[in-house]
Formats: structure tokens, sequence, C-alpha cells
């Protein structure tokens, strides 16, 4: 147990690191809006930088990327700490286990999304959200970070997939909450007209506007195939597929209010603003889904 | 940012207002509101902000548990607004239908354009139009419009997109299309909501869920299948700390006096037989039958333990040494007497006050099944007797708690469900993209001009397209 604590604890600190990299990259590009054409490719942001944030954001980078290593290890040594102890193999079986990875799938999709993109800005809030997911699990009290075996109820392979499935789609819209933040900071600095070179280095609001919807994309169907997974499981272990449950009553709720925001976003326009403003309280309803329905409301759930 | 690319394809008609309000009119402003995206916004937030309600308020309890915790006013309110069963209020399930309603009303009035737009070219467009999106170039090359337009379709079609081509008056109009599954995704996620729907009225109607208790070594009848189940056994596996690691039950189906199956089940595992399954879903102590019980025999003189017995259920043993011979006849968890039929019986299933019937036969001269207390050892005497009887310890027979279910809309639910996850991961990550090019002859090579739409994912498109732009720009004789 020990080993994967060890292990838990270096990526919420390499995390840190590279948070603080991150926003240490954002203060030091120079103001780069008077170079930038209209229309100039995004790809070319780089060449704006400065030698020293060029070389800050690439630390940042290798930071992330060797935090994440650590995560995926943390993840894999638990994996196997289960399986001597608890006959699973699913690191995500408890609230810490499932916050540790839910860290994990935010960060692995936001270095792909740095790879595919080449924006590091994203960075600041997108491992922040990432950081702060790794820090509420180290915050929880030791005998909830442990492997306890598991109750007879989860004891099944379902929890391999279903589990899983679910954390992704959380990660997803972290992910859009995360750019949600970040396009109200962005938009707010360009109404003051404010030229301080923290702002210069983001992406242009379009841009923003449109990850946060792709990220909204992904975890949408995500969820779908979650929750649907979940029926199924109920189907073998409670003897029904839905049972009003508050933990799946709230992934639905959940995933009523993305369906609302995309088909508000195909037909009537929602982006910009008013998507950034739903995409946060997405978000929020998302946390409330994951922790405030574990610990405030009682069900089926409870366990986990 | 996202274009309507239904007002860019269809040639929008004018509606002209017909006087008064015919049927058709009616007809058509009916499907229109039902059709709409604002009233699937308002039933998706409207169920969202409902659905919070029962996981608030616990569903299913009892009129006191409510009382207590929110008075008795606001109890009335909720047995007026059905919150204390909201899910199955009529309000509620209307709300589905109503999602229902309009997802398939949606379906009919959109559908036939995807469908349309994927057998149907679209060829024949005006530059006016090309010029009008919202992406879109114009590159002059060297060549003849022939040779442009074969190198172009030629590169959209390695590109994975459909070409039609027409060659008229004087230019050479492209049609490039791909991605049109999105769209048919989308729609196949709004069938699957009546789908889902309609296996889940299917199951309530045909199905049905019950709970029983058993007791090992039994056989129960399951009138609704018509067969026998025989309990054979109930066990707990720990872990090695002492927590539980799974509830087992071996079950025997008997049908017309033959064995048809026996299964292991446990907790993620039911047994299933002709469509009715059978899940492990609790156990318990039973409150009339007990394994063992430990009794103390005390002589009444001294005070002194005599001798201390484990007796089994119903199972005579005989002390030669105290010439007693004792039976445990009966066993109740929680003690009571009805008095008109001078019964005793056991109050609730919980263990509060247990009690045991023992038949005491001493010397062969004094019989007597006194109740024996487990929390009032001294309540009964028996007269006659040499000894005092006390009831230190048992070991209750375990039940175990089966579910019964049977849901003939199972299967439905699960094509909807496929419907569901196939038709959304269709159509988030696969987008309707269209090009239109109209390549006219100038004065040196050809002028041509793309434009283009997209249904989403408005970066990618525009990366394809600069990317377009500039493979034509290299298009050199």
């Amino acid at each position: 147990m020990a080993r994967s604590l060890f292990l838990f604890d270096m990526t919420f600190w390499l995390y840190l690191a590279s948070l603080t990299l991150y926003i240490a990259y954002l203060f030091a590009r120079r103001p780069a809006m008077a170079f930038a054409a209209a229309g100039y490719p995004v790809e070319d942001y780089d060449e704006r930088d400065g030698a020293w944030a060029a070389q800050l954001g690439q630390v940042a980078t290798l930071v992330t990327v060797f935090g994440w290593m650590v995560n995926t290890a943390a993840l894999l040594t638990r994996a196997f700490e289960r399986l001597e102890h608890s006959g699973t193999f699913a690191p995500w079986s408890n609230q810490f286990e499932a916050m540790a990875y839910v860290s994990w799938a935010i960060i692995l999709g936001y270095v792909l999304l740095e790879l595919r993109y080449k924006i590091k800005a994203i960075g600041a809030f997108v491992v922040g959200i990432g950081f702060i997911a790794m820090g509420a699990a180290s915050l929880l009290p030791y005998r909830y970070q442990t492997a306890e075996p598991l109750v007879p109820a989860l004891n099944s392979y379902w929890i391999y997939i279903h589990v899983s499935v679910t954390l992704t789609s959380y990660a997803a819209f972290a992910m859009a909450g995360g750019l949600g933040v970040m396009y109200l900071f962005k938009e707010r600095a360009e109404q003051r007209g404010s030229t301080s070179r923290f702002y210069a280095a983001f992406p242009d609001l379009e841009t923003i506007d449109e990850l946060g919807y792709k990220a909204i994309m992904i975890g949408f169907p995500l969820l779908a195939f979650g929750i649907i997974l979940g029926a199924m499981w109920a189907n073998y272990a409670w003897g029904g597929y839905w049972s009003w449950d508050p933990k799946e009553t709230w992934s639905l709720i959940v995933w009523l209010i993305y369906g609302a925001y995309i088909h508000a976003r195909m037909t009537r326009g929602w982006e910009g603003r008013r998507a950034a403003i739903y995409a946060v309280f997405g978000f929020l309803m998302v946390i409330f889904c994951f922790w405030g329905v574990n610990f405030l409301l009682s069900g089926l759930h409870a366990y986990a | 940012m996202n274009g309507r690319p239904e007002t860019l394809s269809e040639q929008d008609t004018p509606r002209t207002p017909a006087p008064g309000v015919g049927w058709e009119e009616f007809s058509r402003e009916l499907v229109e509101f039902f059709a709409s995206i604002k009233l699937a916004m308002f039933l998706f937030l409207f169920i969202a902000m409902t659905a919070t309600i029962g996981t608030v308020i616990q569903q299913g309890e009892r009129p006191e548990t409510y009382i207590q915790e929110y008075g008795e006013d606001a109890y009335r309110w909720f047995l007026r607004l059905g919150f204390t069963d909201v899910y199955h209020t009529w309000w509620f399930t209307s709300l589905l239908g109503l999602l229902c309603v309009n997802s398939l009303t949606c379906f009919y009035k959109r559908f036939p354009a995807v469908w349309r737009s994927m057998k149907q070219d679209k060829v024949n467009v005006s530059l006016s139009f090309v010029k009008g999106m919202k992406q879109q170039a114009e590159v002059t090359v060297p060549g003849t419009k022939e040779s442009v337009a074969q190198r172009l379709a030629q590169h959209y079609v390695e590109k994975g997109y459909r070409v039609l081509a027409k060659n008229e008056g004087g230019e050479v109009t492209l049609y490039a299309t791909k991605g049109v599954m999105g769209r048919v995704g989308a729609h196949m996620a709004h069938l699957s909501a009546t789908v889902i729907v309609l296996g889940g009225l299917l199951g309530s109607y045909y199905g049905f869920q019950e709970f029983g208790v058993c007791l090992e070594g039994q056989t129960y009848h399951i009138p609704r299948g018509n067969f026998d189940l025989k309990v054979d056994k109930f066990w707990i596996d720990y872990h090695e700390n002492g927590s539980v690691k799974s509830y087992n039950s071996t079950l025997t189906v008997v049908e017309g006096g033959e064995v048809k199956m026996t299964k292991t089940i446990t907790v993620n595992d039911p047994l299933v037989y002709k469509g009715i399954w059978f899940y492990q879903s609790s156990y318990g102590d039973a409150w009339d039958q007990i394994e063992v019980a430990r009794i103390n025999i005390k002589d009444k003189e001294t005070e002194k333990i005599v001798k201390t017995i484990d007796l089994e259920w119903q199972k005579e043993q005989t002390l030669s040494d105290l010439k007693l011979k004792l039976a445990i006849t009966d066993f109740v968890a929680d003690f009571a007497f009805n008095s008109t039929e001078k019964k005793v019986y056991s109050k609730t299933i919980e263990h509060a006050n247990p009690a045991i019937k023992l038949t005491v036969n001493e010397r062969s001269t004094v019989q007597a099944t006194p109740w024996i207390f487990y929390q009032f050892p001294d309540l009964f005497e028996i007269k006659d007797s040499k000894y005092q009887f006390e009831l230190v310890g048992y070991k209750p027979k375990k039940y175990t708690g089966l579910q019964i279910a049977k849901n003939p809309g199972i299967n439905i639910v699960w094509i909807g469900s496929t419907m569901i996850v196939v038709g959304i991961t269709l159509s988030s990550f696969i987008y309707h993209r269209r090009l239109w090019t109209k390549i006219i002859p100038g004065a040196d090579g050809v002028t041509v001009h793309i434009g283009g739409t997209t249904h989403k994912s408005w970066i990618d498109f525009q990366k394809e397209f600069r990317k377009l732009t500039q493979t034509l720009r290299s298009f050199q004789a």
C-alpha cells in the first residue's frame, strides 16, 4: 500500500510543479497581439514566444508528461496491490482511486490536446483542474486511500468498464469546465482592452470555445455509455436496470444538462460566453454527481 | 460558429400565410412546435430539475418518516405533488412521454432532409452561393477547367469525399461531401429515446419484481414460472481481514419432479430460468428457527450451574446423569403473545426479544414446555423441577434473501441503449462536411471558387480548408 501511496503523493507534487510552470509560462510570454495578423495560423504561436518562455513551456510539458507517467505508475502499482488484497485489478475502486484516475485522464487529455493543437496556455487551466482533483484525493482521510477489499456488490468485472468509462467522461467535462473558465478570463480581458502579457498568450476566443465544445462532445457519448453499462451491471447485481438511485439519477441529470447544451449549440447558436458559463455550470454539476452524491445523499452507490 | 446547414442547403420556401387557420396550417404549426429544439431544451432541463427532487427527498418511505422530518403541512404537499414517489407520478411520466414525442417529431421533420442529402446531388448551385459560404476561397491556377476539375476531384476522393460533378455553361461545378453518418447518428439517438421508454413500459406492465426469504433445505413454488426452487445451501465467504467476500446460495430448479438446473448464485451472478432471474439480494437470521442453543442447567437450591449443554434444533437430548430429556421445539426472535388465539408469534423479524420453547422431561414424572427468554432468565420457573434453565446463547439459522424478477422489456431497452450510444458517438465524432467548387475559365488559367460548410467542429474544418487551398495553389500546370 505504501508504494502506491508514495507514487500518488509524488504525482500530486509533480502536478503542482507543472501547474506552476504553466502559469509562469503565461507570464513569461511577450505581448504578442500586435504581431498576430488576422487569420494567422494557430500553429505558429510558438514562433512569437521569447526564447525564455519557449524553454519554460518545454519544461512545463516535460514535467506534466513525467507527472502523468508517475500517475500511471501509481495506478498500476495500486492495481497490483488490489490484486493481492482484494481480488480485483481495477485501480478505481474507491473515491480516492477514482479521483486519481480522473486526474490521470484529465492530464492525458491535456497532453494529447497540446500535442495536437500546440497551445500551451491551456495548461494553466486544465492541468490546474487535474491538480485540484489529485489534491482533493490526497485530502481524503487515510482510511479512504487504502485498497480495502471490495464489498460483494462491487466485486465484478463490470467495475473495470463501467467505472472507467464514467470517470473518463467526468474528465472530459472537467476539461470543458477548465476551458470555460479560460474563455471567461480571456473575454473579460478583451473587454477591458487589457494588454497584459498574461492574456495575450491565450489562444483566440473561438479556439477556446471550440475546444471546450469538443471536450463535451467526447464526454457526452462516454457518459451515455457509462450510464448504460451501469444499467447492465445493475441488471446483474440489483435485479433491475434502473432504480432511480441518487447516483443514477444524478448522472442522468448531468447527461440531460449536457444534452440541452449540445442541442442549443447545434441550432440556437449557444457559443462563446454563454457556452463557457454553461460548461462551468455543467462541470459543477459533475462535481456534485461525483462528490456530493457520495457524501451528502444516501443510496445504492453509497460505497463508491 | 456552427453554420446552419439546413438554411444553406435547402432553399427556404417562403411560407405564404393562408387566410384563416386551416388544418394544414395547424398541423404544420403543431409539427413545428413538437419538433422544436426549444421544447427539447425545456424538457431536458425541466426533467433534470425535477429529477433532483427524488434524490433529496427519500422516496417510498412511510408517512411518519416524512412528517417527522418535514412536518405535516409539507407532507400534505408532498402527497399532492407526488414527491414521495416522483419518478412514477403522472406528470413526470408525461414529461418523459413528451420527450419521446419531441424526438419522434424531430425525426419525422428533419430526417427526410438528411436522407435526401445522402441520395441527391447538390451540384446545381450559383456562384454567389459558393461565395456566400462562411468558409470560402478564390484561387487562380493554370490549366483547363477540365484538368483542374479532374485533379481536384481526385484530391477530394483521396480525402474520403463523395464527389459529384457537372460541366455546363462554360464552367465546372463540383460537390464533395462526407460524414453524413454523423447526422444519421443523431437521428438514431432521437429514435432510441422512444425505444427505451417502450422497453421500460413493457417491463413495468408484463414484468414483476418480488422478494423472497428462503431457508436452507426448503423448496419454494414459483407460481409465475410454474416450477419449484430448492435452496440447497447458503453461506458467506470472507476475506483474510474478515470482511465479506461474497454471499452464496446454491439453488436447484425442479420442474415436474425433474431437476432442471443447479447453480450457485452470488451478488453479481444470478440464476436465470424461463426468463425469471433469481438474485442474491440479502441474507439474515431466521426469526422462527435456530440451529443450536446453549443452555445452562442450574440447581435451584445451590444456585450452581450443574451443566452447560448445546441443544440442536428439534432434537431431543438425554442427560442420564441428571435424569433429563431436553428438546428445543420452538423459537421466536421477538416474543409476542396473541391472547385471543393463545398463540406465540414473532412480532418483528428483529432478534429483539428471543425466546426458545424448551420441552423438559424430568425423571419421566415432571413434564413441561416453558418459554425461556434470553433477556429475562428468571421469568419462568418449573414448579416441581429440581432445575432452572437458562438460555445463554444461540446460533440462528440464516435465511437467504432472493430477488425474483422478470422483465420482458429488457432486450428492447438494450436495443435502445445500443442505438443511443452508437448514435451519439457517430454524431459526436463524425461531422457532415460539404464543399462546393466552381471552376471558371479566366484570362490566365482558371479561377477556382471553393466554399464549404460543416455541421460542426469548425476548427478542424478550417484547418482542412486551409490545406485544401494550399494544395490547390500547388496545382502548377
